[in-house]
């Protein structure tokens, strides 16, 4: 590994200063050798992104860098005039940055962004740029790509508009390509084709990658080098087989524990026919976005609703607590209606129902301190005396692991996995029978995700609380839960027992969603399974649904009456339903 | 990590910050104390008519001379063709432009911002109404619409504070609106109204002093505006009755003798108001951008 000869890019005693007291990066060596995909990691301010623009000799606003190389070939980057550089930038030197969307010109075509960069990188022009673009999306895995290439940004998805930028980035044939946080806002399905497409084409072209990240999965499952950054300095630098995921986080993913399904009597809530659809604004279409939802939870049961952006989850979890009025369907809170509830009534159900929301910033006021946000709840349900009220608080922050000194603080100042606890003790100060968690861990750093859930853990243990818990990431939820239910464009696909979904998933889209998360593990990864169970494209739109089974544009196994037939949720067992009629088909297929 | 080293802390800012509220402040000052400063009755006329100021080389010695030797005050600014001291009605006249200016802006930012909360929680016919007639108001010019209330409500005063309330209202209406209805989407009003608080209290706990911002930074500004429309009003004569001393028709009387080569009667004025829109303009230019969005 020790020749020189097949370094492209290192970093020698590079440093950056902030103006302000942000993180500086400082005495960084670092190399990246030909075809090799490095992961940098490490928390949130460690410099991670610092670095990767510094390697471009780019900084953002109020940072310097203030010394070292950056040797590319036999020249330093950071000695070189900014024309110099343009030449560099582009040609031999790639970027992807987060928002896709914002990082393309909104009023071009995307086939003619990727060829004027191919152009003025001394490729060919005209037609035969036009091709190389259009090359370029094929490569990437984009369908009909001469289609493709004369639309808009506004006309693709976020994983496409991400795939678009890989193509862009990658038709010069770079020598490296730097990735910043290239994921982030993607499903996990369609993060899991990115990833794939990014690592084949590596691999093909020899192109080396920096794929900056904070999940140990994408850090297992992608890279060949890990290199950890803290406080802005190298920490590690080793191999991905070597590199301990432990280091950023404590793995507590331990298999689904008691299945003490304690289903007896009535359900605590129950939601039948649910449907709920949002009117487009100047036309007389509508969103379908729950599509006849039914479900049941029991008194100290904690389900799992899980389902990628677009599936009607949220919608779901806002409609139980009132939040939203549904178009039809009842829900029953312990026997009560709550779709009749108004007024007082309303208000004293709602104390024992509450929720916490995806982004934590968002719910609390920004003026308040979070001491007068714990106090509401008390004083609005006259829960304790007043007089006890600072107990209670306490109490509650004390359950979730917070710091009292946190109290005094305003939102803006606490961390968001922090904020994201003291809004679960907020919700539990009302003394609540059932919560729900919308997406509670998919704003948070991969820490504090862990954390969170095993708070929620605790809490079922020790309050016998019932919650569901809205996710889009299936299996990192599963420990957490004891049933699950799988949606899918605003319908149920599949419920059962945790342990049933993962160890025989009946509906191809779950098995897609199982397939698409990332173990954090070097030993099983993804890129070497030769079968991906794999779903193709991305969802499609609410607005205009396909007649028969909703994922049949999407799946694998669809087959004839998959395109045309209404598929009907079904009894696989007692305990067991999912809505696919080639279920038991696929089954037997697979087992010959 | 997205919006780091992104700074809200300018170092001119801070510079600037400085002068527009010294300027506001000096202003205040004079409306608060214009009494015991200025050394002339503002509405009596002297003697000496049309009398340029002194040159500026002299001032020191003059001033001199009124503290130690107990000479009678010079006009420092002159006086105009009636025989009023110009200084000691630009001061005063600080007083009449602040207390008009400011007190119709508290009653448009009451009204404003009421009515703005409440058009942003409920949409019903009231308040397309409201927002109609807001609109409508707003698609005249203001002078114009200022200039017909006056006349027609009479030139006191109180119709002058009226009519510019009645003007500004809709820009802290809409302000106040845009906010609510925004905030209205946000998560904490959600938690909230799961928390079981009533409609009520997320209105006044959350809604209005989450809105509120926007409009007091708007008020600085405002208040700018304010004064050069209490000035202008009075400059065509639909303001303040003479002898009343006011900037903008110090600067009208003054505006006849300037053919004459009488420089001194609107040019002090007309100084006052430019430093003092200035100084207000320059204050909501940094609450914008210290606290605006």
């Amino acid at each position: 590994m020790a020749d020189s000869q097949n370094t492209v890019l290192s970093a020698h005693g590079l440093s950056v200063e902030y103006a302000d007291d942000s993180p500086t990066l400082a005495d960084i060596n670092i190399d990246l050798k030909a075809g090799e995909i490095v992961g940098l990691t490490g928390g949130s301010g460690s410099g991670k992104s610092t670095l990767a623009y510094a390697l471009l000799a780019l900084t953002r606003h109020s940072a310097r860098i203030t010394g070292g190389r950056v040797e590319f070939g036999n020249r330093d980057l950071l000695a070189l005039s900014d024309i110099e550089l343009e030449q560099i930038r582009g040609r031999d030197i790639a970027l992807i940055v987060q928002n896709p969307r914002s990082a393309l010109h909104p009023m071009y075509q995307v086939g003619q962004q990727i060829s004027r960069v191919y152009q003025t990188h001394g490729g060919s022009r005209g037609a035969m740029a036009q091709q190389r673009a259009i090359e370029m999306l094929r490569l990437v895995g984009i369908n009909d790509p001469e289609r493709r290439a004369d639309a808009f940004v506004h006309e693709l998805s976020g994983g496409m508009a991400q795939r678009v930028l890989i193509a862009l980035a990658l038709s010069t044939n770079p020598k490296i390509l730097i990735a910043d946080e290239p994921t982030s806002g993607l499903d996990v399905t369609v993060q899991a084709q990115f990833l794939d497409t990014m690592w084949e084409t590596s691999r093909k072209t020899g192109t080396a990658m920096m794929l900056v990240t904070q999940e140990p999965g994408i850090l297992a499952n992608y890279c060949d080098r890990v290199i950890e950054l803290d406080a802005g300095r190298v920490i590690k630098d080793v191999s991905a087989s070597e590199f301990v995921y432990g280091s950023i986080l404590q793995s507590t993913d331990s298999p689904v524990s008691d299945q003490n399904a304690c289903q007896v009597g009535e359900p605590l809530v129950m939601v039948e026919g649910l449907r709920k659809t949002f009117p487009l604004r100047g036309t007389k279409k509508v969103v379908q976005a729950v599509d006849d939802v039914s479900l049941s939870l029991f008194k100290g049961e904690s389900v799992g609703l899980v389902g990628e952006s677009g599936s009607g989850k949220s919608t779901v979890g806002r409609c139980l607590l009132k939040l939203l009025e549904s178009d039809a369907g009842k829900i029953t809170f312990d026997g009560q209606d709550l779709t009749d509830a108004t007024g007082e009534s309303l208000r004293q159900l709602r104390r024992r129902i509450q929720i916490v929301q995806q982004d934590p910033y968002d719910s609390f006021d920004p003026r308040w301190t979070i001491e007068q946000s714990l106090r509401d709840p008390i004083e609005i349900h006259n829960i304790v005396p007043i007089a006890d009220a600072k107990t209670a608080i306490e109490d509650s922050l004390n359950r979730v692991s917070v710091e009292l000194s946190t109290l005094a603080r305003r939102p803006k100042d606490v961390s968001a996995g922090v904020l994201q606890r003291i809004a679960i003790a907020r919700a539990l100060l009302t003394k609540p029978d059932f919560l729900v968690l919308d997406e509670p861990t998919s704003m948070l750093a991969p820490q504090g995700r862990h954390i969170i859930l095993d708070v929620l853990k605790q809490l079922r243990t020790d309050l016998d609380l019932s919650y569901l818990l809205i996710s889009h990431d299936l299996t990192s939820v599963a420990s957490a839960c004891d049933r699950v239910v799988v949606m899918y464009l605003g319908q149920v696909v599949e419920v059962g027992p945790t342990s049933d979904i993962f160890s025989k998933p009946a509906h191809p889209y779950t098995k897609a969603l199982i397939g698409a998360h990332l173990e954090e593990s070097p030993q099983t990864r993804r890129v070497d399974k030769s079968d991906r169970l794999d779903l193709e494209g991305e969802i499609p739109s609410p607005i205009d649904l396909p007649v028969g089974c909703y994922l049949a544009t999407r799946c694998l196994q669809a087959k004839g009456a998959c395109h045309t037939e209404r598929q009907e949720l079904e009894k696989l067992n007692s305990h067991h339903d999912v809505r696919c009629m080639r279920a038991s088909e696929i089954e037997l297929d697979e087992a010959s | 990590m997205s919006d780091q080293g992104y700074q809200t802390e300018g170092t001119g800012l801070g510079v600037l910050a400085w002068i527009g509220v010294s300027i506001v402040s000096f202003a205040v000052f004079l409306a608060m104390f214009s009494p015991w400063i200025i050394p002339y009755d503002p509405t009596q006329a002297t003697e000496n008519v049309s009398m340029p100021p002194p040159p500026l080389s002299a001032w020191p010695s003059l001033f001199w001379q009124t503290i130690v030797d107990g000479a009678p005050v010079p006009h420092w600014f002159g006086t105009d063709a009636s025989g009023l001291d110009v200084f000691s009605r630009t001061i005063e006249a600080t007083r009449t432009d602040l207390i008009i200016a400011l007190s119709a802006n508290i009653v448009s930012i009451i009204i404003g911002v009421s009515l703005g909360v409440i058009s942003g929680y409920y949409k019903n016919l009231w308040t397309e109404t409201l927002l109609r007639t807001s609109d409508l108001l707003q698609s005249f010019p203001v002078f114009i619409t200022a200039m017909i209330l006056v006349a027609l409500a009479g030139r006191s005063w109180v119709n002058i504070v009226l009519a510019m309330s009645l003007l500004y209202a809709p820009i802290y209406l809409r302000l106040t609106r845009s906010e609510v209805l925004a905030l209205r989407e946000r998560g904490f009003i959600e938690s909230a109204r799961s928390l079981g608080k009533t409609e009520f209290a997320i209105a006044r706990q959350h809604i209005f002093p989450n809105a509120i911002g926007s409009s007091l930074i708007q008020f600085s500004v405002t208040i700018g505006f304010a004064i050069l429309l209490t000035a202008g009003l009075s400059f065509v004569g639909a303001g303040v009755r003479p002898p009343t001393p006011e900037w903008g028709s110090m600067i009208a009387t003054g505006a006849t003798q300037l053919v004459l080569g009488d420089w001194w009667p609107s040019l002090f004025p007309g100084i006052a108001i430019s430093v003092t829109v200035f100084g207000f303009a320059i204050c909501g230019h940094v609450l914008e951008k210290r606290y605006g969005r």
